[in-house]
């Protein structure tokens, strides 16, 4: 084969480029043909409304992350627009609709926790040891599918059994021991 | 029979065009029709001679555009407006004006020079698509069927009666002393209830929501009777909604609504940080479920009457084509949320120093219409994904879209910001910044629209287009998610009047539009701008669309 010469790469080169050319241009009409369908027929998107609200974002942005702007108080310590306060932990109190021990709002998820035998540390407790409460509780129980923990009128008798249950106690114990 | 078509706007034909149609019809069309072709990705062109490379009759070149008249069926090129060919054809033979440009068969007028467009040229190219696409039909919809479809979808809106909720719901608000940011209550934290708390915030303002419950069509005295252990969930959020409304304005807390959730999820019951969209399923699935036994109802397809899935259910359509032969297959979902992935920044991957965004990068950002492009954006499946298709009987690589069959009153998106890989055993948070639009336009995410435009965007009547549920939407609620995985804190706001507050736990404030568009979305709820009342009794009516404030929040006091 003889060596490529200087004019045979260059027609070569040119060659290529001006298939190169047309394809591109095709895919350009191609491209341009695709909008100019979906803009006359009023397909097209409101940019001009996209484009308002990319705005309205990135001047936000800007406002936000200004050091000297105050921004939003994250304390705790804000006076909330009804011209309230409160503090950092919810202090209403109220009785557990379960064992009916006066709570505070702010420790009641951790109190019905344990209160239910409910949580982690409850639950898998109480899978290891679940057939064997199942057949002892479930009869009457009106829908089957209901794991035991969840029957409310099981856990109000076992409730009342016991005499002023701490969480831990009732978990871990009273439904072993019955 | 491709009766109206209210999403396009008809184009008016150029002078030639119009003349030529009064002269020929549809002959040219039809016979036209023989030529066409189309690939399995939908894109047809004009394929006449298998043989031979077609050649403009003037010069005999191959290369530039090709347009073929429709009158004597010579070809003509086009390459640059000094060597427009076609454009001599058309002055060289009277009348000869209207050709198709073979490549992308589109009609183009040789005398304006630019493509025009003619509805029946549209309707011939597509039944010459449909007539060649491997024999399924639920792609494409008769216009007839599709519009009687429509017609039984309606009826179930009009539970949600917009008049006499509307009425019921301010005389409510008049009696509850205070009309001052009505509705407007903190929630204590009981012990990392955040999660809880945002979520509730959010669906305590749905309008949709808020009137059914406000409206107590869940009867809480008739409830109690027939709920087995006088738990009812439904009871418990009627009992917020009331607590809420009622013009009080001390933190409530929402003990009685954990346990109770706590003794119908006893999977999620644990003292723990949760996921809020995680809530956001759980409950909107008890409440679901709880309903049903009042009131067995139909599960499949979003038909369910339940109020959860009237407010937040919608259809997701998927089609996964076979990018050999083009055979589609079609399956429809029910769904109460959309989740999405976070689209990739365009642009430079480097991280935006603080504060000082350039013109240039406000682009290079998560936007919430890119994921919406990536959720309904042609997805190739992986070689090792091949499916099944029925029509070439093997296994073929395919590409699967996304879209969305029908909007729900309120949408709900979940920005899927929590990465969990079980390769690495590991969980992130992806904080980058998501910018969402207050008023979102949800049209290109239907199916209608992905559909039309798989093929090419003609004027057709391709999906039963949805005229009785409007696509425009505007936010109400962001669920917002600051700090790390495991010791974060969710925060809610709310549009109220037009004005933001931020509800964090028991603090409301109030804050400026900008500090939520700058906030970092987890959830993002909109609700439909218009909501539409339909007479039940007459099925022809056409769709009142009255342009109501969706906030209820026009000509009553304050």
């Amino acid at each position: 084969m003889s060596a490529p010469n200087d004019d045979n790469a260059s027609a070569h080169s040119q060659l290529s480029s001006h298939f190169f050319a047309g394809l591109l241009d095709s895919i350009i009409v191609d491209v341009a043909s695709e909008c100019h369908r979906i803009a006359r027929l009023g397909l097209d998107r409101n940019l001009e409304e996209e484009e308002e609200e990319l705005r309205l974002s990135a001047q936000a942005r800007v406002t936000v992350s200004d050091p000297s702007n105050s921004g939003e108080a994250n304390n705790k310590h804000v006076v909330d627009i009804f011209g309230q306060t409160h503090p950092a932990i919810a202090n209403e109190i109220f009785e557990c609709m379960n064992c009916g021990q006066s709570i505070m709002a702010g420790r009641f998820a951790p109190h019905l926790e344990k209160c239910m035998g409910k949580g982690r540390k409850a639950r898998l407790k109480s899978t290891r040891s679940s057939k064997a409460v199942q057949n002892r509780y479930s009869q009457g129980s009106p829908i089957s599918t209901y794991s035991p923990y969840s029957n409310s009128n099981n856990m109000y008798r076992i409730a009342n059994g016991t005499s002023g249950p701490t969480g831990e106690e009732y978990a871990d114990g009273t439904l072993e021991e019955k | 029979m491709s009766g109206r078509n209210p999403t396009y706007t008809n184009p008016k034909p150029c002078k030639h065009l119009a003349d030529y149609k009064l002269k020929h019809g549809l002959d040219g069309y039809n016979s036209l029709q023989k030529s066409l072709k189309t690939t399995p990705n939908g894109r047809t062109a004009m394929n006449r001679d298998q043989s031979k490379i077609p050649r403009c009759s003037f010069c005999s070149g191959y290369e530039g555009r090709l347009y073929f008249c429709l009158i004597c069926s010579s070809v003509s090129c086009f390459s640059s407006l000094e060597l427009n060919h076609a454009f001599l054809h058309s002055q060289s033979v009277k009348g000869h004006e209207i050709a198709v440009d073979m490549e992308r068969a589109e009609l183009f007028c040789c005398v304006c020079c630019d493509q025009v467009y003619d509805p029946d040229f549209d309707k011939a190219v597509m039944c010459k698509q449909i007539m060649e696409m491997p024999c399924n039909n639920n792609v494409v919809d008769v216009s007839i069927e599709s519009s009687n479809k429509r017609r039984k979808v309606a009826p179930k809106k009009t539970a949600l009666d917009l008049k006499n909720s509307r009425d019921l719901v301010m005389r409510l608000r008049r009696e509850s002393n205070s009309c001052f940011l009505w509705g407007l209550r903190g929630l204590n934290n009981l012990g990392s209830t955040c999660f809880m708390n945002s979520v509730l915030q959010a669906l305590l303002h749905a309008p949709p929501l808020r009137n059914y419950f406000l409206t107590e069509q869940h009867s809480r005295e008739s409830c109690r009777k027939s709920s087995f252990d006088g738990l009812c969930l439904r009871c418990e959020i009627a009992t917020l909604f009331s607590a809420f409304f009622s013009g009080d304005r001390a933190p409530y807390s929402p003990a009685r609504f954990l346990y109770s959730w706590w003794k119908h999820s006893a999977d999620l019951a644990s003292y723990e940080q949760q996921d809020a969209h995680e809530f956001f399923i759980s409950l909107l699935d008890r409440i679901h479920e709880r309903g049903e036994q009042a009131r067995p109802s139909n599960k499949d397809n979003g038909d369910c009457h339940c109020i959860t899935h009237r407010v937040f259910s919608g259809v997701l359509r998927s089609d996964v084509t076979c990018t050999t032969c083009g055979f589609t297959s079609t399956t429809y979902d029910p769904c109460v949320d959309i989740s999405l992935d976070l689209d990739p920044r365009n642009g430079c991957a480097m991280e935006v120093a603080d504060g000082f965004i350039k013109q240039s990068e406000t682009k290079d950002m998560s936007t919430l219409v890119g994921c919406l492009d990536l959720f309904t954006r042609p997805e190739k499946l992986g070689s090792d994904q091949k499916l099944y298709c029925q029509h070439c009987q093997v296994r073929r690589d395919s590409l699967k879209q996304m879209s969305i069959r029908r909007l729900p009153l309120v949408l709900c998106f979940h920005i899927k910001r929590f990465e969990h890989s079980p390769i690495r055993k590991m969980s992130r948070k992806i904080n980058r910044y998501l910018q969402f639009p207050f008023t979102l336009d949800m049209t290109p995410y239907l199916s209608s629209s992905i559909v039309r435009n798989r093929f090419g965007n003609r004027i057709f009547a391709f999906e039963s287009d949805e005229a009785d549920i409007s696509t425009e939407f505007d936010v109400f609620a962001v669920v917002t998610h600051s700090g790390k995985l495991e010791s974060g804190h969710y925060v809610t706001y709310l549009r109220l009047k037009n004005q933001w507050y931020k509800c964090d736990d028991a603090w409301i404030t109030q804050v400026s539009e900008g500090v939520v568009r700058a906030s970092q979305g987890y959830l993002i709820y909109y609700v439909q701008k218009i909501l539409y009342h339909k007479a039940s009794e007459d099925m022809l009516a056409q769709p009142i669309s009255p342009h109501r404030d969706s906030f209820l929040s026009t000509s009553v006091c304050c």
